[in-house]
């Protein structure tokens, strides 16, 4: 199970519990514009209260709202945990994140391996962060400016990024590929170009890339 | 609006009450409500119009129609002014002008307090918009304006400390209104008007101006601190007042959310009851889910800072879903009350039937974004701008017209056209959906919110084609609406009775307009036995001496 599979996971069972409840209602309320249409001819109803049913229909939502409160909290937990691992893995890979306006800087801690870029509209400029293929990775970011914040889309992954203030990202990627990241959090004027990819390659091609500070 | 020179049936009302000078000093709580209604709902049209441009330039990728520093300030101005000056001032302003009616009060509690309320919004929000003539334009970091990037060092415009300073007199000003509404509902009600015969609509303005009262000056100490950082920038080197700024923020802006939309929760169970023909079901229930979901307002506030890596998500995560069951609560009211009704549908009642699912899809993604894992995914992407958008445009915005439709004949003594509302009506709605719910749909795709531009390989081109198509939709609703109301109030040719809609409340009771003192001689207040008072007379007249209103759960 990934970030991302959590994600997934409970994004899907919401999205299910909301559906129905969206159905339901919906449903309930073009029958009953049909049946309770003036030209019906059948009258309002007087009544103003049903103190039981109201009550235990309240029951029920706090049975369901609590129900939501700890499947997402142990979910929130797992996806900590499973950071925390990797944080703690022997074979981790440290990476230092600047983001400053309009783009970022990756320093590797196990070599002297650095890249930065200028993030304008052109995707040559954008800087690739390279990370080994199975190692857990911590991204450690920080600003140099105003709050930005680091977003992986396809894997789920997000934190805002602060001057004077070290947040943690730790992820793994199982396969080789390429993927996007970008700022999500508005930093001003170049905000909109501010992006980034992440390479993951095989590990000697990594210690490669260290040992030469550029990508093969 | 304009009221000024509504032909009353009644006797000529004193020389000079239709002058300028008797509109800008007045203290009779209708025409302050109208200056701040109309004052927004002016800007409402203005800030739409940035809405428009945005939408335009985000149509095709690659596009610069504007800067990118131009588009920053249009999506601030917009976000900033529909929530600081159109939707939260006419949530307030409702209650100015209603709940004095609604509780047989001839005044409102403190009129020059309310008066002063509005003129230091009018005066702040012209202090916003004149940013657009400094050299450096508008404002430009977004309706939340984060430190460090709204500090003079990385937004060194004049723009932006106006913005600060309009703000922090538009808000007071609300402050000031949203007391005195509070004041009369709770201690000047008319005889006979005891707390729990207060309409719906006035018990949502009560839990509405609580909240007000208790989350509001959080953001005037929140703009305070922003100009003391902009005056000395090294504040925000700091993490402390960074992070302290957002938690200021929030605990101001998470409220403030709700008061967007509890009073039209107000309005759409008085407009739901009064064409069902049938007294709201579960008074009690929603007045008590009204008073708890204020109280809870003021505990969720960290959820929007789940993604910042400084707050305790579990915390803010288990409030802020507990937050369903009042809110399932007030939509039993909504639909028990359909399901015994007798319905017919005129134009309010469609914008307040279109109000029940479309605000549904704002709650639903809401317990959605209050979730941890989902948050740290879509927070700050376009699904977050579809979910707001949701709640505030297919939700309060169609309160609002209903609002409007519904006591337009009230506050002016005009009726407006019922066939032009009806296209008004579904222009809105197909062009509200069109535009939002693709939106979803980028954000999932990972899209960012404020983006002025994008790529042809982002893959976001479709969906904002559609969306743009859906905002020319809503734009040519809104326009019908505005041409219904010029040629109502320019023509004149039908001119509403005092209770053109049956109605159940005090206000029906009056004349349409009202008289300056709300009831008089020929409109004496009638007798309140609940919280439907003229239902009770209709039913007591209908069937004399048969029946006892409190065996069917009148309260008394
Ligand atoms: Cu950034």
């Amino acid at each position: 199970m990934s970030i991302r599979g959590i994600f997934d996971d409970i994004f899907l069972l919401e999205l299910s519990i909301a559906g129905a409840v969206f159905v339901v209602i919906t449903v309930l309320l073009v029958v009953f514009l049909v049946r309770r249409r003036a030209g019906a001819g059948r009258p309002a109803s007087s009544r103003a209260d049903n103190i039981v049913l109201e009550v235990s229909y309240a029951v029920a939502l706090l049975g369901i709202a609590v129900f939501l409160v700890v499947v997402t909290a142990q979910a929130n937990h797992r996806q900590q945990q499973m950071q925390a691992q990797f944080r703690g893995a022997p074979d981790v890979v440290r990476v230092d994140v600047t983001a400053f306006q309009w783009c970022w800087r990756f320093q590797h801690l196990d070599g002297p391996a650095s890249t930065t870029g200028t993030c304008q509209e052109d995707p040559a400029t954008r800087p690739t962060l390279v990370v080994p293929i199975g190692r857990p990775v911590e991204l450690r970011m920080t600003s140099h400016d105003v709050v930005h914040a680091l977003w992986i889309p396809d894997l789920a992954l997000k934190s805002d990024v602060y001057p004077d203030h070290t947040n943690s990202l730790a992820v793994t990627f199982d396969h080789a590929g390429t993927w996007l990241g970008r700022c999500s959090e508005f930093c001003g004027t170049h905000h909109p170009t501010m992006d980034f990819y992440v390479r993951a390659v095989p590990e000697q091609e990594y210690q490669q890339y260290l040992a030469s500070g550029s990508p093969a | 609006m304009t009221t000024t020179s509504a032909p009353s049936p009644r006797p000529a009302p004193p020389a000079g009450r239709g002058t300028a000078s008797a509109w800008l000093t007045t203290t009779d709580h209708k025409r302050i409500a109208l200056l701040t209604l109309g004052t927004a709902t002016f800007l409402f049209l203005v800030v739409g119009v940035l809405a428009m441009i945005i939408r335009a330039q985000l149509t095709l990728p690659s596009q610069h129609l504007v800067s990118n520093d131009m588009y920053h300030g249009l999506f601030t101005i917009h976000g900033s002014g529909m929530i600081y000056l159109v939707v939260t001032p006419i949530a307030i302003a409702l209650g100015v002008y209603l709940v004095p009616l609604q509780v047989g009060a001839p005044a409102i509690a403190a009129p020059r307090l309310a008066m002063a309320g509005f003129w230091l919004y009018l005066g702040g929000a012209l202090i916003i918009f004149s940013g657009f003539l400094t050299a450096l334009g508008p404002a430009l970091a977004g309706w939340y304006s984060y430190p460090p990037l709204s500090g003079s060092r990385y937004t060194p415009g004049a723009g932006q400390s106006l913005w600060i300073a309009g703000v922090f007199l538009a808000v007071l000003g609300l402050i000031l209104q949203a007391a005195t509404v509070l004041w009369t509902a709770l201690l000047k009600r008319g005889p006979g008007v005891t707390m729990l015969r207060m309409p719906v609509f006035t018990w949502s303005t009560v839990a509405t101006n609580l909240m007000v009262i208790g989350s509001f000056p959080s953001l005037l100490a929140a703009m305070g601190l922003l100009g003391w950082g902009r005056v000395f920038p090294q504040l925000f080197t700091e993490n402390l007042w960074n992070i302290g700024y957002q938690h200021l923020f929030w605990f101001f802006a998470h409220p403030v959310v709700y008061v967007m939309f509890f009073p039209f929760v107000g309005v759409v169970a008085e407009v739901l009851s009064t064409f069902s023909g049938r007294r709201f079901f579960g008074y009690r229930a929603t007045v008590v889910s009204l008073l708890v979901f204020a109280a809870f307002s003021m505990s969720v506030w960290g959820h929007h800072m789940f993604s910042t890596g400084q707050a305790s998500n579990d915390y803010y995560s288990l409030t802020s879903i507990l937050l369903l069951v009042p809110a399932g609560v007030e939509y039993f009211g909504f639909l028990a009350t359909v399901i015994g009704g007798h319905l017919r549908f005129r134009v309010p009642m469609l914008f307040a039937l279109a109000f029940v699912p479309q605000f549904l899809v704002g709650g639903l993604t809401g317990i959605m974004v209050a979730t941890p894992v989902i948050d740290y995914q879509v927070t700050d992407s376009y699904f977050i701008v579809a979910h707001w958008h949701y709640t505030l445009a297919a939700g309060s915005l169609f309160g609002i017209f209903a609002a409007f439709y519904f006591w337009f004949p009230k506050a002016t003594g005009l009726m407006l056209d019922e066939r032009l509302g009806r296209w008004h009506f579904w222009l809105l709605v197909v062009g509200t959906n069109v535009a939002f719910l693709p939106m979803f749909w980028l954000g999932l795709q990972g899209m960012p919110r404020r983006l002025a531009t994008y790529l042809p390989g982002d893959g976001f081109t479709t969906a904002n084609i559609v969306s743009t198509v859906g905002t020319a939709v809503l734009a040519l609703g809104v326009l019908v609406g505005v041409v219904n109301v010029v040629t109502a109030v320019r023509y004149r040719r039908r001119p509403a009775p005092d209770d053109p809609w049956e109605g159940f409340t005090l206000e029906w009771a009056t004349s349409s307009p009202p008289p300056p003192l709300n009831f008089d001689d020929d409109h004496p207040l009638p007798p309140v036995r609940s919280f439907a008072p003229l239902l009770d007379e209709r039913e007591h007249a209908g069937q004399e001496g048969a029946d006892d209103p409190a065996e069917h759960g009148a309260l008394r």
